[in-house]
């Protein structure tokens, strides 16, 4: 009676839970969202603060980390040149890739896969809708190009995901495998180690394809279609919370919905009025609204739909998952469609930011892959399942970005080269150990 | 302590399970202690052991026979598209080419059988290269031979156990871990090298001139056949002793019959290598003998068997890799053991890249980074070779298989004439296809679903 097998996992588990109490004096509020209980602005802000000393700290180290990285970059740089407007705006258009792979990432890694493939199914469904828009050749709209390379990488993503889920081979081995199957399709589709395609900005049709990144909305459109948006989201936000709070649901204080609104504001501000004094490049690039839609579609169907909650599910307990009756092969088969996806978008996007032009040495669809990883972690994406949210996809592709061009700024002469390869290995170890040891302080999960 | 209920013990659901698929083996295996024990050891007679061993593959324990039938098939098939596959000169050649896949195939057999895996391997390999190259440079440190190849492999010995710390004390996945690493090594030897290219293809200098004949020097032809009759006696009398004194003190030993056979079998595919090596493979002149690296990778392969098959680190390995927390309620210090399973995947590693030195001669930034695409060749020889990616199961010599397997297709595709990004395509298609086999087998089996 006195030795039960059973008893033994249990005992760090509850010295967890002990050191957890004393870290935050209401126990059932330790998983849910502080916003949910707090009823001011200053109940709030203690609830956060508490929820962050306890491992959970959300976007906090990846916005502290954006302005580290800044402020050291813009220290060390020749010239200080970092925070230019111009470069900030090319920073941007850098980052843009990274967030949309990081959030097609974000997809698989709740769940606790990964995705290792996502780089060269990009560059894949990049060549595949940049090779549909050629004149002479298929010549077909760019949006239907864009359509059909969306779901050729989403089939391939479904294929990686049938494997992983209904034959349970391991997805980095799975993915390591495709990576290199596209890696070599890719050549083959570009047609040989010479071939290059191009999507001119010359033709209106493939036009499209150059500005998706390249291309400025006007100034004036640009500011009506802010006012528009953050009138839209605001009023919506606002509405939402005051109905919460008429119908007696736990809702955030109304100051609280003011800042979201403001920040709103602020985000889309900010990206305005940075043309520079030589040569008139002004307006909001088109890839600005294109990420954000990305990340509201990504986050409203995890957030909002039964299949996000069920990737959490899944992620957060694939057994527990089961029992409650999830198909866990139907979830992974379309996360990994969805992570494909998307990672085609982030394709195009590539081919966009250099210049409509894609031949075999664009990009290393090996390093893609580990930046975006990178990014997802960074953002506060856990490898291990369960925790994540789009938008650390966008922060932390955003933090990658800034890295990889202020490591490129600064004149090292021939340490250049390796620290394009030192420098985000490291970022990616110090990532995941963070996600590591912050897990294990947290007492969440104890999975080793 | 309250009373624990008798009739939901939450601990009786997996031994459920257990046991219905014990119950499965018992009807495919009348003996049911012998589903553990390799079929050797129970037999008495060569028609016994036949039959255990037949059973046994049907049973989804088949070790290397689907290698074996891999290697038979590529080859008939090549030799059917193009002749010149099976000639001497093409099959050292192959060998050749080969021995780096086997080389880093049994690195990443030591992560694998831990459970685990090694991404950094192919860097490992670069970084070595570099670094015994540069050591050796009459311009620059001028370092002896032996000086320059043990140093860095105690180098790359050293970020192996750096990458195990990690991924055994914080207990970081280690497919991040080393694909981090990974990174981190390629810049590191990009500036080992300087942003320049370094070369051993000097012969005016030993110490350059030994570098390159580990790779492509070769014995004598008499000394090959000397050494081959050294080899086969001294391992030959060895087994058999060993066999007879089993047999008298009254353990369990393989039939006769069968440790003769074994000692045969040795001697014929041996005087086949060594005939095949010394025909004369050179266009112009004439290179014949035995290279090197066929005792170098045999070397290999017989102290890691040794050192994962006969001590006590090795059987904690296996306990590991099969059930980790079995193992630590054992008592085995899993830190340690898969701290050192790392530090020995990179030093094979590093060996590899002493080799890749000597093929490549002259090392430039390019082929560092072309030193990544082998970490996949390796995981694949490995699995193909017949080695687990769950940990536990696999030996060093599915390594050297099937590393053979991976050079064949490559060597067979290149004299086909194909270009390099489809030999891509076919290798990822064989390693998701290893894989899926070996996921597929692992559940027919009665082991661990």
């Amino acid at each position: 009676m006195t030795v039960d097998p059973g008893g033994t996992p249990d005992g760090p588990a509850d010295t967890a839970m002990a050191v957890d109490l004393t870290a935050a004096p209401v126990a059932a509020a330790a998983d849910v969202p502080p916003e949910l209980l707090a009823q001011s602005l200053g109940q709030y802000l203690r609830a956060w603060w508490r929820r962050v000393r306890s491992g959970d700290s959300g976007v906090l180290p990846v916005v502290l980390g954006m302005v580290v990285v800044a402020i050291i970059f813009e220290i060390i740089t020749p010239e200080h040149a970092f925070l230019r407007p111009s470069n900030l705006v090319y920073i941007f258009g850098l980052s843009t890739v990274y967030m949309v792979l990081a959030m097609a990432e974000t997809v698989v890694l709740l769940l606790g896969e990964i995705d290792l493939s996502v780089g060269a199914v990009a560059l894949f469904g990049g060549v595949v809708a940049f090779k549909l828009v050629q004149q002479p050749g298929p010549g077909w709209p760019w949006w239907a190009a864009m359509l059909a390379a969306l779901a050729i990488c989403g089939l391939v993503g479904a294929f990686t995901g049938t494997l992983t889920a209904r034959l349970r081979i391991p997805s980095f081995v799975v993915t390591l495998g495709m990576f290199l199957l596209f890696s070599g399709i890719l050549v083959v589709v570009l047609g040989g180690a010479n071939g290059a395609v191009s999507a001119s900005p010359l033709v209106p049709n493939q036009r499209v394809f150059y500005d998706l990144v390249q291309g400025l909305i006007p100034p004036v459109v640009a500011w009506v279609a802010l006012a528009v948006v953050v009138g839209a989201v605001g009023t919506a936000l606002w509405r939402r919370a005051a109905a919460r709070r008429r119908q007696g649901l736990v809702a955030p204080p109304a100051s609280l919905t003011a800042i979201r609104i403001v920040r709103v504001a602020v985000v889309l501000i900010c990206t305005i009025n940075r043309g520079t004094p030589l040569v008139a490049v002004q307006g909001v690039p088109w890839v600005i609204p294109i990420v954000l839609v990305v990340l509201a579609a990504l986050t409203v169907l995890l957030q909002r739909t039964r299949f996000g909650r069920y990737v959490y599910a899944v992620g957060g307990n694939p057994e527990a998952a089961r029992r409650a009756g999830v198909s866990l092969a139907a979830i992974r088969t379309w996360a990994f469609a969805l992570c494909s996806a998307t990672a085609g978008l982030g394709g195009i996007l590539l081919g966009s930011f250099f210049f409509g032009q894609y031949s075999t040495n664009t990009a290393d669809p090996g390093q893609l892959v580990l930046y975006c990883v990178a990014a997802a972690v960074i953002g506060g994406v856990s490898l291990f399942g369960g925790r994540g949210k789009p938008i650390h996809g966008v922060l932390g592709g955003l933090l990658i970005g800034a890295i990889a061009y202020g490591v490129s700024l600064l004149s090292l002469g021939q340490l250049a080269t390796p620290l394009q390869y030192i420098v985000p290995g490291v970022v990616l170890i110090v990532a995941v150990l963070v996600d590591v040891l912050s897990r294990r302080g947290s007492g969440s999960g104890t999975r080793a | 302590m309250p009373d624990i209920p008798v009739t939901a013990d939450p601990g009786e659901t997996p031994g459920g399970t257990a046991d219905a698929a014990m119950a499965v083996d018992l009807t495919a295996a009348p003996a049911a202690a012998a589903a553990d024990v390799p079929p050797e050891i129970l037999a008495q007679s060569l028609g016994q052991y036949l039959r255990a061993w037949w059973r046994r593959v049907r049973g989804g324990d088949s070790g290397v026979l689907p290698v074996v039938l891999a290697i038979v098939v590529v080859a008939i098939s090549f030799q059917v598209a193009n002749p010149a596959f099976l000639s001497a000169q093409n099959l050292v050649n192959l060998f050749e080419q080969s021995s780096i896949y086997m080389l880093l195939a049994m690195a990443e057999i030591f992560a694998l059988l831990l459970g685990e895996i090694d991404l950094s391997v192919g860097l490992v390999m670069g970084l070595g290269s570099v670094v015994v190259a540069e050591l050796v440079q009459p311009t620059g440190l001028n370092w002896p031979w032996w000086a320059a190849i043990i140093v860095t492999l105690l180098a790359c010995a050293a970020w192996g156990a750096f990458q195990g710390s990690l991924v055994a004390r914080l207990r970081m996945p280690s497919f991040i871990v080393t694909l981090g690493g990974l990174l981190i090594l390629q810049g590191v030897a990009i500036i080992v090298l300087k942003g320049a290219l370094v070369s051993i293809g000097n012969s005016r200098f030993t110490n350059e001139l030994v570098l390159y004949d580990i790779f492509w020097g070769q014995f004598e032809p008499v000394v090959g056949w000397i050494l081959l009759a050294v080899v086969v006696g001294a391992t030959g009398t060895g087994l058999w002793l060993r066999d007879a004194r089993k047999r008298r003190h009254g353990l369990e030993a393989p039939p006769r019959s069968l440790t003769a056979m074994k000692i045969v079998l040795m001697a014929v595919a041996g005087s086949a290598v060594v005939a095949i090596c010394n025909v004369n493979r050179a266009h112009f002149g004439t290179i014949e003998g035995v290279p090197y690296i066929i005792p170098i990778v045999l070397a290999v392969l017989a102290a890691w068997t040794v050192l994962l098959q006969r001590i006590r680190f090795g059987r904690y390995v296996y306990a590991i890799g099969g059930n980790p927390e079995a193992a630590r309620r054992a008592g085995v210090s899993l830190p340690n053991v898969r701290t050192w399973g790392f530090v020995l995947a990179a030093l094979t590693a590093g060996i590899a890249g002493v080799l890749f030195a000597s093929w490549q001669v002259s090392l430039t930034t390019n082929i560092i980074k072309s030193a990544n695409s082998y970490v996949l060749l390796a995981v694949a020889a490995a699995v193909i070779g017949g080695t687990s990616l769950f940990g536990g199961r696999g030996k060093t010599i599915h390594g050297v298989l099937g590393g053979l397997v991976i050079g064949a297709i490559y060597n067979g595709l290149y004299l086909l004439g194909v270009s390099s990004w489809w030999i891509d395509v076919v290798v990822a298609g064989v390693l998701l296809a290893a894989v899926a086999i070996d996921v597929l087998s692992r559940r027919g089996a009665p082991r661990q679903a």
